[in-house]
């Protein structure tokens, strides 16, 4: 139950900030250009709603992968080291991804 | 030649044919049956059976869609063969093919074993649990509650949903849209007494967490059921059972109280 709830409820959560990142990134209402970019990916709000969204892809992704291997009769043995490899995923690929957003400084 | 004087129309069967005695794999044999407006595919199965060869193995019994004995996959598709006019079943190349329900060990033939669906079938206790404070005259039902449970209590266990879940075809530990549609029956069931109890069992790793909602058992159902739906409910129910059963509460209260005379 747990498992299903994290997935349903990084999906809500994924519909905002897949909203917000569809609007922002990919169909600005304004012109995009590099300087705008560069300067957005500097701001420190901007840095918190890209880690959340971060945060949320890997909870999503790593849930639904999980759910979908137990799905297998022959790894259903394996369903705790199956979430500590999920977990160790989780931790590793949050803190790189989390840290590489955190650094970002636009060029002065 | 027929009565009034035409070529009988002749339509294609193919029969999955398999002894796992013999048989190192299932292989396919054709029979021709003439067509008529009214004969069915368990009809022609029969016809086959009793006229061209008679090793030819499936399950019968009712023919009135009733007992869900002869559900099969015919043409893609999980039925009751007993009800579907042969007709109705023919390609484009003038052939009805007839499988066994898939993801399920074949016995012989058409035959499948269904233990692994009663196994999973018991393990919902689809029985029901009564109060030991039994009302005087009756329970009573509203009108709601009784919609409410979408005509689940007609389900025949015919197997189609079961064997069209992709689920179980992956894992057959996975409850199964048949049982869970009882449960659905019993939990809303006001006059079952372990609500409660249900929702625990069938909220673990292997019940309603399990379902993809792939809709296949819908689509499968002979008697247009929607276990879906009741998975869905289940799950909403399993997340809050404490208020569910609060909620139980007050209305096994109400129920038990006389019925007042109007």
């Amino acid at each position: 139950m747990r498992i299903f709830q994290m997935q349903r409820y990084s999906a809500i959560a994924l519909l905002v900030f897949l909203t917000i990142h569809m609007i922002v990134v990919h169909y600005p209402p304004f012109h995009v250009d590099f300087t705008r970019i560069i300067e957005r990916m500097g701001q420190p709000l901007w840095k918190a709603i890209d880690i959340a969204f971060l945060f949320f892809v890997l909870m999503h992704a790593l849930t639904g992968t999980y759910a979908v291997i137990i799905d297998w009769e022959r790894f259903y043995a394996y369903r705790r080291e199956l979430v500590g490899a999920a977990a160790l995923i989780f931790i590793l690929a949050f803190v790189y991804g989390a840290r590489t957003i955190w650094a970002f400084q636009p060029p002065a | 030649m027929t009565t009034n004087g035409s070529r009988p129309r002749m339509v294609t069967v193919r029969v999955q044919r398999f002894n796992p005695d013999v048989d190192e794999k299932p292989y396919f044999d054709e029979f021709q049956v003439e067509l008529t407006p009214a004969k069915t595919i368990l009809d022609a199965l029969h016809e086959i059976k009793t006229a061209q060869d008679g090793s030819v193995t499936y399950r019968r019994s009712c023919r009135h869609a009733i007992c869900g004995s002869c559900a099969m996959y015919v043409n893609g598709k999980n039925i009751l063969v007993c009800n579907t006019p042969l007709r109705d079943k023919i390609d484009e190349e003038g052939t009805v093919t007839i499988r066994p329900l898939p993801y399920l060990p074949i016995i012989k033939d058409l035959v499948v074993d269904r233990s692994s669906f009663w196994e999973q079938y018991e393990r919902v206790k689809p029985w029901l649990i009564p109060s030991a404070d039994v009302p005087e005259k009756e329970f009573r039902m509203s009108s709601e509650e009784v919609a409410a449970l979408n005509k689940a209590e007609t389900c025949i266990m015919c197997g189609a949903c079961y064997s069209a879940c992709q689920v179980i075809a992956m894992n057959k530990r996975y409850v199964g849209p048949h049982a869970l549609l009882k449960a659905f029956l019993r939990v809303l069931d006001p006059r079952d007494m372990a609500p409660s109890e249900r929702l625990a069992d069938v909220g673990d790793q292997d019940g309603v967490f399990r379902c993809h909602t792939i809709f296949n058992c819908i689509d499968a159902c002979p008697k247009d059921l929607d276990p879906t739906k009741a998975i869905e409910t289940l799950r909403k129910l399993a997340q809050k059972r404490q208020a569910f059963e609060a909620a139980r509460r007050d209305r096994q209260r109400m129920l038990n109280e006389p019925i007042a005379s109007s």
